[in-house]
């Protein structure tokens, strides 16, 4: 049992376990950022192509508007504000003359999406972070519009943008370990605490007890309160055990003390006399009978009498009770009264230990109460409870026996 | 009547045995259990003592084998197990009584006459009758010598029983159990007292007494 209570074993749990969820957690993470690298750049390139298209119309309708030379002027002014060739135009008339525009040379055949800078030969100089232009050729009345887009403002703001996802992912992936790590570690202190206070109690302390954690209110905390709720009844138990033991011995003593005496007397007496075997019987029960509480009491305080509880009505046994013990109570010159309701007053318990247990009461009642006392066994019923009472209007009990007439055997003056 | 025993202790045993035979009854002893259930099922005994803890086949089982073998012979178990379930465990496996060990023979041998002459298969009676004195069951109505007396509820049923076992000797606790249902010892002598208020009624005015008390045992109605 102690081998598997070791702690390294504890640790590895849960220190693996945080580290599990760390790893998790950066691959789910490294996902999403991705993702999101993968959205912006495709809205990024979207929009650059959406530009030159609304470029594309506008300069339609210019030309459908106001005509040819304002087409051209317009694109003429377009190359020309161009930053470092930023944007690139290129605008050919039907027969094939070259009109206006930095991009100096066409192509053969439709337009390709996507052009590597090297492949162009363009009018001045060129950003030398353009890497490529994106294309796009539309006809515009008999000329045809070749313009590009630089991709170097797209892969700046991805460059930004995955510079800040890649910073902030590996601050995500470090607090992940780093509070997981904490959170394992906690978890293991607690663990520890628990497997050490279980490996107190087996060798012998049963006063250990889990320390209580401070505001926690998880399941570590439920399970550590319940152990300690199984330790103090363990303990009960033991103690109970122990007192049944030092009650046997003592209540036991004593008679056997006087059977062995009269035993004794008995084998060295010439001949046998009845009163002498009589009174040896009777002091055999006297100790069975003593030996026969002790083992009940024994046997209700470890409470395993409970699986047996079932619906009982308490006014039934009320009447049983009182039946059994009205012409002894007669005797003694004291009057039993029952006062029950007409409405059930059922409970979940044992008949036959509620039986003794009122039958101790009475009898109690009817042995140390007064001639004309008057015992009253009542039930009631009340939203939150059955209250059985039996009272007399007798000496009563001292205040300072009150507590301690619950304790074994105790009898007061 | 004729007893069958089925007890592992051979001390127990033999003074179980002997002690019926001196009473005039006829003892057979089988030491296990497994022979214990092939005595019951052979002869045809009047009742049965069966100790719970028995090599080869247990108590419980032997009482639980021996009613599926439909044999109706009434049985006692005799334990050690004293415990507060185990009386249940013994009646629920099929037994009629249940005495716990360390017992007195009188309290042996009173529960297993009351076991004995009960008839099998109870025809109810209706109307009980020892010497001149009569009860009806329906009526609840308590009658000597022509005379009708009044008893009160409790008396009744104690005087039921008393009838019912007449001529036998019911002991303190047989009363205590089954006509108060207490399954206890109570330290005041409730039995004496119920059964001295009886007697105030049935015998007392008559000239001759039909309770007669059993010293350090219990009690006997007869004529």
């Amino acid at each position: 049992m102690a081998d598997n209570l070791q702690q390294p074993s504890a640790l590895r749990t849960s220190i693996r376990l945080s580290l599990q969820y760390s790893f998790l957690y950066a691959v789910l993470s490294a996902l999403v950022f991705a993702l999101a690298y993968g959205f912006t750049q495709y809205e990024v390139e979207d929009w650059v192509l959406d530009q030159m298209r609304s470029d594309a119309e506008i300069l339609s309708e210019i030309y459908q508007d106001s005509g040819a030379n304002a087409l051209i002027s317009r694109v003429d002014a377009l190359a020309e504000v161009s930053f470092e060739n930023a944007r690139i135009f290129r605008l050919v008339g039907a027969e094939g003359a070259v009109i206006s525009g930095n991009l100096l040379v066409g192509f053969d055949g439709p337009v390709p999406r996507f052009v590597p800078a090297e492949d162009l030969q363009l009018k001045g100089a060129s950003n030398d972070e353009v890497e490529g232009y994106w294309m796009r050729e539309d006809q515009i009345g008999p000329y045809s519009l070749i313009q590009g887009s630089g991709d170097h403002i797209v892969a700046e703001i991805l460059e930004a943008l995955g510079l800040s996802l890649v910073i902030g992912y590996l601050a995500v992936v470090l607090l992940g370990l780093v509070v997981g790590v904490r959170v394992g570690r906690i978890t293991e202190q607690r663990i520890t605490a628990i497997s050490q206070t279980l490996s107190s109690v087996s060798s012998g302390n049963l006063s250990a007890r889990i320390p209580a954690v401070a505001n926690a209110r998880d399941d570590l905390s439920r399970v550590s309160g319940e152990i300690n709720v199984m330790l103090d009844r363990i303990k009960r138990l033991l103690e109970s055990q122990e007192q049944i033991s030092n009650d046997i011995a003592h209540d036991m003593r004593t008679p056997l003390q006087h059977l062995r005496q009269r035993l004794e007397k008995l084998r060295n007496s010439p001949s046998v006399a009845p009163e002498d075997v009589s009174a040896s019987l009777e002091q055999t029960e006297e100790i069975i009978a003593t030996f026969n509480a002790l083992l009940r009491i024994a046997q209700i305080e470890a409470g395993n009498r409970r699986e047996m509880f079932e619906r009982t009505d308490l006014a039934q046994i009320i009447a049983n009770v009182v039946e059994v013990f009205e012409p002894a109570a007669e005797d003694e010159g004291v009057s039993l009264t029952i006062d029950v309701p007409d409405t059930a007053l059922d409970v979940l318990g044992d008949r036959g230990l509620l039986t003794q247990m009122l039958s101790n009461l009475v009898e109690n009642a009817i042995k140390h109460c007064p001639q004309g006392t008057t015992v009253e066994i009542s039930g009631q019923t009340t939203p939150s409870a059955t209250i059985l009472r039996v009272a007399d209007n007798g000496l009563g009990i001292p205040a300072h026996d009150r507590e301690r007439i619950f304790q074994r055997f105790f009898r007061g003056e | 009547m004729r007893v069958l025993v089925v007890e592992d202790d051979r001390e127990t045993a033999e003074y179980i045995c002997s002690s019926l035979k001196a009473l005039g009854h006829v003892a057979a002893h089988a030491a296990d259990g497994k022979q214990g259930f092939l005595d019951a099922l052979d002869s045809n005994f009047d009742v049965m003592v069966v100790d719970r803890m028995l090599p080869g086949l247990d108590g419980l089982s032997l009482v639980k084998s021996v009613r599926n073998a439909r044999v109706a012979t009434p049985i006692l178990f005799l334990s050690a197990l004293g415990g507060l379930n185990d009386r249940v465990d013994g009646l629920e496996a099929g037994a009629d009584d249940y005495l716990v060990k360390p017992f007195a023979f009188s309290e042996l041998s009173a529960r297993l006459t009351a076991l004995a002459r009960r008839p099998p298969m109870q025809v109810e009676e209706t109307r009980l009758q020892v010497a001149d004195l009569e009860i009806d069951l329906i009526r609840h109505s308590v009658a000597r010598a022509g005379e009708e007396i009044a008893v009160q509820p409790r008396e009744f049923r104690l005087l039921t029983y008393l009838m019912k076992n007449a001529d036998r000797v019911v002991t303190r606790t047989m009363l205590l159990e089954a006509v108060w249902d207490f399954h206890f010892d109570p330290n005041t002598n409730v039995v004496e007292t119920h059964i001295s208020r009886l007697r105030n009624k049935i015998d007392k005015p008559f000239e001759r007494p039909l309770i007669h008390t059993v010293r350090g045992t219990g009690y006997s109605l007869h004529g």
